[in-house]
Order: C-alpha cells, then structure tokens, then sequence
C-alpha cells in the first residue's frame, strides 16, 4: 500500500516537472518568438538601406557644394575695391543690388595700411580645391571655429578656441585633444603642416599697447615657423565688425581693427609671411562689415564664410611666388 | 493550484529571460535616419541658426577615431552662440561609449571658455543633452531642451 502511494507521489511530482517544462516552453516561444522572427528575416536590405540613405546625403552635399559655386559679382564687393575677384552669392547680389541703388558714391576706404604691399597675397589665375587645405592647419578664435564650422570646408586641422587672444595663443593650455588641454605650440608640434592660417584679433582689440602686441606676435608666428619650417604661414587680417550690433565692448570697433591690421601687415612684411586680407571682400567699402554679414556684429554668417573660404582658394601663395620672394 | 502556480512560475521566468535581451535586441536593430533626425532637432534651435559642418570634420571636433564612425551629421554656428548638434553613427555598440564621452569632453571644454567669455553661453552648455541608443548618439545644445527630449524619445533615445 505504501509502496503505491509512493509510486503514485513520484508520477505525480514527474508530471508536474514535464508539465512545469512545457510551460515554460511555451511561454519563451510566446515572447521569444519576436526575437527569433527577427533573427531569421533579418537580412543585408536593412544595411543596404543605411548604406543608400548614406549615399543620398553625399549627392545632397554636393548638390549643395554645386549651387554654392554659382557665384555672381555684387555692387558691394566692387565697393571694397575687389572687381571680378569679389564673389558672393547670387541671392545677396540681388537683395544688395536694391539697396545700392539708392546710395551715394561712397568715400573709398582702403582696406590695407598698405595696398601695393608684397606681403599681402593676390589672386591667382586659377583656384585651389579642399584638398590644398589637408596639410593646413588653422588657428584661431571663435571666428575662425565659424568658419570652420559653416564655410564647408571640408580638409585641414583646426586648432581654435572661444576668447583666444595672443596671450592665450602664447601660453594658455586651450587645446583640447580629447584628454588632456595643451598650448597651441604644443598642438602644432604633433603634426607636420605645409600652411599655417592665424585668425586673431578680435580679442585683442584695445586690451594690449599696440608695441606689446607686434612684439607678442612676431614672438609667436617666429615660435610657430620654427615648429614648422616648411610651412607656408598666412596671417588673416582682422574682419571689420558691425559696429552697431556689437555689445561686448567699445573697443571693439574698426578703428581699431584697422590699427591692428596694419601691425599684422607690418610683422608680415617684416618676418616674411603672408597677409590675406579678408576684408577685400567682407568690407562694405566704408571700413566696415557689410552689413547683414553678421548676427552680433562679430561672428560671420554661414553665407559670408563661404565667401571667405573661396577668397582663400583663389589667394594663395605658389611656389612660384615663393621662389621670387626667396630671390 | 499547482497548476496555477507552474504557470506563474514559468510565466515569470520568461518574461524575466525576455526582460534581459530587450535592451540588446531593440538597440541591435534600431535604424535612424540620421540627417532626419539632426534636421528635426534644428527646430530645437531658435536664437541662432545653424549650418552644417562638413561630416569629414566631425570626428576632430569630437575627438573621435574616423574608423569608429559610421556616419555623422552636425550643424554648427558662425560662433554667435554655443548651440550646436551632432548625430554620429559609430561602427558598432561599442563605440557609442567613446562617442558620449568625445561629445562630453567638447562641452565641458566650451563650458570652461565661455565661462569667461560668455556665462550665459556657458550656462546653455549646462543643459546639453547626449544620449545613446544602438550605434546612434546625439548631441543637442538648443534653446528648447524640453522639445529636444520629447523628439529624441520619439525616435528611441
């Protein structure tokens, strides 16, 4: 008798288990089930259709590249003394075209201390694409990071920083490589360049005795040509701001700018590197920003970094330039 | 009774199996469009208006491996502001790691020199938002932060 309940107990406690199982089985299908599904019928269509979306961003991009090509000459740029060298949108040509209708001849304004300058660097016949820019570095404040970030450049290190100043470009650790803050000669030091672009300026207005900032400069730009001696070295002039939007200081106005570019130039002429004078085709030909260049007055707008990014493809200096330079 | 609790039992025991491949599995075959997503984002962005950075550019900018990204999408300012956005696809799970802590590393960077440049710049980088799900992370550095939360929830951050 005992023994046929114990029998009993164990079929029981059997069928229990397998029942325990089956359950168990049958619920993992229930909501595994998706996952298997998933497993089976996913299949290369889904990365071929990242891979495609892919591709239709690249033909975006360079539709947009293409359509920022068409380039017409504006009043304005003839105003900042620039001719057929000047190129801007056509979209901005037909809103500036109104607008000068109305105006007077303006008084002309050099936009360089010294125009006949060999320092300064001219138009060459033919432009240069990107890939003249993939051993240039740029160093520069947040202006040259807008440019960086709106022109569409799409080659080249950047070494920049918000606020830098040539005392900060000097010494300050303001570079980040992604784990540690070095100096800007530091970062340079890592890398071999065939051009190096200084954009600075616009931190420095007003806050150093003029002499203190030519020596500063030739101190560093000297500092920097011997980390890279072979390299070509642009400083770009300070751009005119709009004086009327700027609320970060009164110092920073174009009577300014205009004294410190012609420190730039000076050193330029002096030391041997080359001045791009950006404001060949960012001044509204009365020693100011073109108006509507700007949102605060400083920071260039996408569509006039894209002006200056073109200036620097058709300015540029050959090797035949510097081979009548060295003679 | 017995039957009933079995069933509990086993009821418990896959979900709690189905629970711990569900973060894995949904990340595995998540597929955004990342320009998609980065352009709806602009919307977030009302005091200034941002253009797009070259892709070839981003991984600098984010202190990133070129090899680790898959794709990537930014839109940057002229320097007006301190708003930016980025959308990067890395290679694999792996990389959206290196990817959050790349973009961490470019906003404290900003927070420390707009501290002194511009506080209220700085104080807008406090709010950036990066967030990962699958290969995809995002920044988002916006006026709308709350927006910005809302459409990357739409899209499964």
């Amino acid at each position: 008798m005992a023994k046929g309940n114990r029998r009993r107990r164990r079929r029981s406690e059997f069928a229990y288990v397998l029942k325990l199982l089956i359950w168990v089985a049958v619920v993992i299908f229930v909501f595994e089930g998706r996952f298997i599904y998933t497993m089976v019928t996913f299949d290369a269509s889904e990365a071929s259709a990242v891979s495609e979306s892919g591709n239709e961003e690249e033909s975006e991009t360079e539709a947009a590249q293409t359509e920022a090509a068409h380039y017409v000459i504006s009043d304005d740029m003839y105003l900042a003394g620039l001719g057929d060298a000047d190129l801007i949108e056509s979209e901005t040509a037909e809103e500036t075209e109104t607008e000068t209708e109305t105006e007077t001849e303006p008084e002309t304004h050099a936009t360089v201390s010294d125009p006949d300058s060999a320092a300064i660097v001219g138009e060459q016949a033919e432009a240069v694409d990107d890939s003249y820019f993939s051993d240039a570095v740029f160093i520069g404040d947040s202006r040259m990071e807008g440019f960086r970030n709106t022109s569409g450049i799409t080659e080249g290190t950047f070494f920049t920083s918000v606020g830098m100043s040539l005392s900060s470009m000097t010494s300050s650790e303001i570079i980040s490589d992604g784990e540690d803050k070095i100096t800007v000669a530091a970062a340079l030091s890592g890398g071999t360049y065939g051009k190096i672009y200084i954009m600075l300026g616009a931190n420095d207005l007003g806050e150093y005795s003029w002499d203190d900032f030519k020596s500063g400069l030739i101190s560093v730009t000297n500092r920097f040509q011997e980390l890279q001696p072979d390299a070509i070295l642009y400083l770009c002039s300070c751009i005119y701001v709009e004086e009327d939007k700027v609320t970060t200081g009164d110092y920073i106005n174009n009577e300014n700018v205009d004294t410190l570019n012609s420190i730039l130039l000076e050193v330029c002429e002096e030391e041997g590197y080359y001045y791009l004078n950006l404001n060949e085709v960012l001044s509204d030909g009365y020693g100011s920003l073109i108006e509507g260049a700007s949102s605060d007055g400083v920071h260039i707008t996408a569509e006039y970094c894209k002006v200056m990014l073109n200036y620097m493809k058709t300015h540029y200096v050959s090797a035949e330039d510097i081979d009548e330079t060295e003679e | 009774m017995r039957k009933i609790t079995a069933i509990i039992c086993a009821a418990a025991l896959a979900f709690s199996l189905t629970a711990c491949g569900s973060d894995t599995k949904n990340d595995e075959t998540v597929t955004i469009e990342i320009s998609e997503l980065a352009e709806a984002l602009l919307e977030t962005v009302t005091s200034d208006s941002l253009s797009e950075t070259a892709s070839s550019l981003v991984p600098s900018i984010y202190y990133l491996d070129e090899e680790n990204v898959a794709s990537a999408v930014a839109y940057a300012s002229s320097g007006a502001t301190s708003c930016e956005i980025a959308v990067i696809e890395s290679t694999d799970t792996d990389g959206t790691a290196d990817v959050e802590s790349g973009m961490q590393t470019r906003v404290d960077n900003q927070i420390e020199l707009y501290t002194s440049y511009n506080e209220s710049e700085a104080a807008r980088l406090e709010t950036a938002i990066i967030k990962s799900t699958g290969v995809y992370t995002v920044l988002c550095v916006c006026d709308d932060t709350d927006a910005a939360e809302e459409l990357l929830e739409s899209y499964g951050f």
